[in-house]
């Protein structure tokens, strides 16, 4: 019996730990935008999917891995939208995510920033991305804004009427897990 | 003769506006996708007039300008600026959050050769002599 009493209050105890130590977890609701821009293209993706686990008290505890699905691409032209997913550009069919994995998220002096490896089109490469965390009860707003060089990810041709630097803009609107 | 001309160009537009609202209908329903945002109703009948008027309003002009070689140069005119107009409806640019933007064109190209079909066969019952 003091077995048995001694393993749960140890049980207890570990849990304790345990729900102290481990970040809060976070689901995206379906309000997001994953949006970018350049001077000639622009769109967004339709479909994001991941895990976050963030807290604003334990950034070292907090990780971000994410995936967007490359053939949810939108840019309001039909035409436009199968060249992009074609292999000229995105290659959907080859690559048909992106995924970004944390490996470091640290405060700044306007919000937060995660550095990570953003594996696009085959290619993966370090990057970091400074965001936004608002939180609200049981809600919360993640929004950051970062350029990309399509060309670092042999998207595209270099040069062309597309510009080489693309802007994403992310805003992803969770909720308590 | 503009009066008469005039008086076809509305009734071919309210023509070809009724028919591509029908078309409309079907191609909702049975392909799912909702464009009436951006085509709406209103909208189609009004260009539908106005492109007819329009186009009234040209075979008036060439008429007056090229006698018996003017209806001959405005059905090719006519023709071919409708042809031509199908381009736009591929390089439209729909707001981001509007679902298959591929399914667009193939609401809004038959629309474009309306007004032009509703003008050709309304035209005899008008019974315009060229000048």
């Amino acid at each position: 019996m003091k077995k048995f009493i001694f393993s749960g209050a140890l049980l207890l105890l570990l849990a304790a730990v345990f729900a102290f130590t481990i970040a809060q977890g976070w689901t995206p609701t379906d309000k997001y935008n994953i949006g970018f821009s350049s001077n000639d293209a622009g769109g967004v993706f339709k479909k994001f999917s991941g895990n976050i686990i963030f807290d604003e008290t334990n950034t070292a505890a907090s990780a971000f891995d994410v995936t967007i699905d490359v053939a949810s691409i939108n840019t309001g032209n039909g035409l436009q939208n199968k060249h992009a997913k074609s292999d000229e550009w995105f290659d959907a069919a080859k690559y048909p995510v992106i995924r970004y994995v944390s490996k470091k998220i640290t405060k700044t002096a306007t919000g937060y920033q995660v550095t990570g490896d953003l594996d696009m089109h085959g290619v993966k490469k370090e990057l970091a991305i400074p965001f936004v965390f608002r939180k609200t009860g049981n809600t919360a707003v993640f929004t950051g804004s970062f350029t990309v060089n399509r060309s670092d990810y042999h998207i595209g041709k270099p040069g062309g009427d597309v510009a080489e630097l693309i802007k994403v803009d992310i805003t992803v609107p969770v909720e308590k897990k | 003769m503009l009066k008469r001309l005039l008086l076809l160009g509305a009734l071919a537009g309210v023509l070809a506006g009724g028919v591509s609202i029908v078309y409309q209908k079907v191609y909702t329903s049975s392909l799912g996708a909702d464009f009436t945002k951006m085509a709406a109703p209103v909208g189609i009948i009004a260009g539908s007039v106005l492109g007819c008027l329009l186009a009234s309003f040209g075979f008036w002009l060439l008429n007056k300008w090229l006698k018996q070689k003017g209806e001959i140069v405005f059905n090719l005119l006519f023709s071919i600026l409708s042809i031509a107009s199908i381009l736009a409806a591929f390089a439209v640019k729909l707001p981001l959050d509007v679902e298959s933007p591929e399914l667009f064109p193939g609401l809004v190209v038959p629309m474009h050769l309306f007004p032009a079909m509703a003008w050709f066969t309304l035209k005899p019952i008008f019974r315009i002599k060229e000048k």
